[in-house]
């Protein structure tokens, strides 16, 4: 059995900075390790990654991210993602990263992901150069979490799916309709149902409900923090699987 | 003069793109000659941000801030994923 932590849309800046600490001390005793599902920081500034480090890093499990759409605003991912990395959490973006928790491994890739819609109201790669691009962008980042997930099964026990924008529309109850399209996509789905995905969680829309599942079945959580309403989500894998002591512990 | 749909809109755009609020979360609903923002927000300064932002960028809307805080505490129950 591994319990891993999950929040999206923690948007840090120097005001949010000691809010959620009390939580995060507590972590460890809950969960193995924290997942977080974009949107770190406010506007994507070097600062505002600085104070995301302060506050989310020296856990004392794993932490892994994906940016957000947020984390882009500056144009200053890479330099954001640096000062992240450089704190001992790891960000994704089309990568892996597999833990040995409690004698399992946990595999888990990670895209920001994109917008287009789901069927009935999804863009279409045709017409004005933006608009190509626009649903390029989304073929793309699916097709990297693709890969990254398949990659990495092999070696996993379990296999998470971690992105910014959602993969199913059922996740999204509770925003507009009008803007699905602009939320998530179901190609990101697809790419989740192309390997034995266990869980996929996302963030981004924050009025849209916590649970929903993939097309292939692959359970999908919503941990935009407005939607969770609390500082984490503890979700528990492998539950009839006996723990293997860890390598090297007493 | 700006009618009542298109006023949302740009409400909900300054609460996007200006640089002091970027948030994407707030609903803006009209209600009578009231207009009222909900939603939550990651502090108390950035809800004043925004209804102080708003009501110096709409002077003659009438604005209600229904924004809460979003709670940080630890959770205390599990999920089990099957």
């Amino acid at each position: 059995m591994i319990r891993i932590a999950a929040v999206g849309d923690v948007h840090v800046d120097k005001d949010v900075v000691g809010r959620y600490r009390p939580a995060l001390e507590q972590l460890p005793d809950r969960a193995d390790a924290l997942l977080i599902a974009g949107d770190l920081t406010r506007h994507g500034t070097v600062e505002e990654a600085r104070c995301f480090a302060e506050e989310f890093g020296g856990l004392g499990v794993p932490v892994v991210v994906v940016l957000g759409n947020h984390d882009h605003q500056s144009d200053q991912q890479d330099a954001v993602t640096k000062v992240i990395t450089e704190a001992g959490i790891t960000v994704l973006e089309g990568t892996t990263t597999v833990l040995e928790l409690r004698g399992h491994r946990l595999g888990i890739a990670g895209v920001k992901g994109f917008g287009g819609g789901f069927a009935g109201a999804c863009a279409s790669n045709f017409g004005e150069r933006e608009m190509k691009d626009f649903v390029a962008t989304t073929e793309i980042s699916s097709a990297r979490l693709g890969e990254a997930l398949r990659s990495v099964a092999a070696e996993s026990d379990a296999l998470v799916a971690l992105t910014h924008y959602a993969p199913v529309p059922e996740t999204l109850v509770g925003e507009p309709l009008e803007i699905y399209a602009f939320l998530g996509s179901y190609q990101i789905g697809q790419a989740i149902d192309s390997a034995p995905t266990s869980l996929a969680l996302h963030g981004h829309a924050h009025h849209g409900s916590e649970r929903g599942r993939t097309a292939g079945g692959v359970p999908v959580r919503n941990v935009a923090h407005p939607v969770i309403k609390q500082a984490y989500n503890v979700y528990q894998l492998l539950s009839g699987e006996v723990d293997a002591p860890l390598v090297g512990a007493a | 003069m700006t009618n009542q749909l298109d006023l949302e809109a740009e409400i909900q755009r300054l609460l996007t793109e200006h640089d002091r609020i970027a948030e994407q979360g707030i609903t803006v609903q009209h209600r009578d000659n009231v207009v009222i923002l909900g939603g939550e927000v990651e502090s108390p300064q950035r809800r004043d941000e925004i209804c102080r932002q708003v009501s110096a960028n709409f002077p003659d809307v009438e604005i209600t801030c229904d924004i809460g805080i979003t709670r940080a505490q630890a959770p205390s129950e599990v999920e089990e994923i099957s």
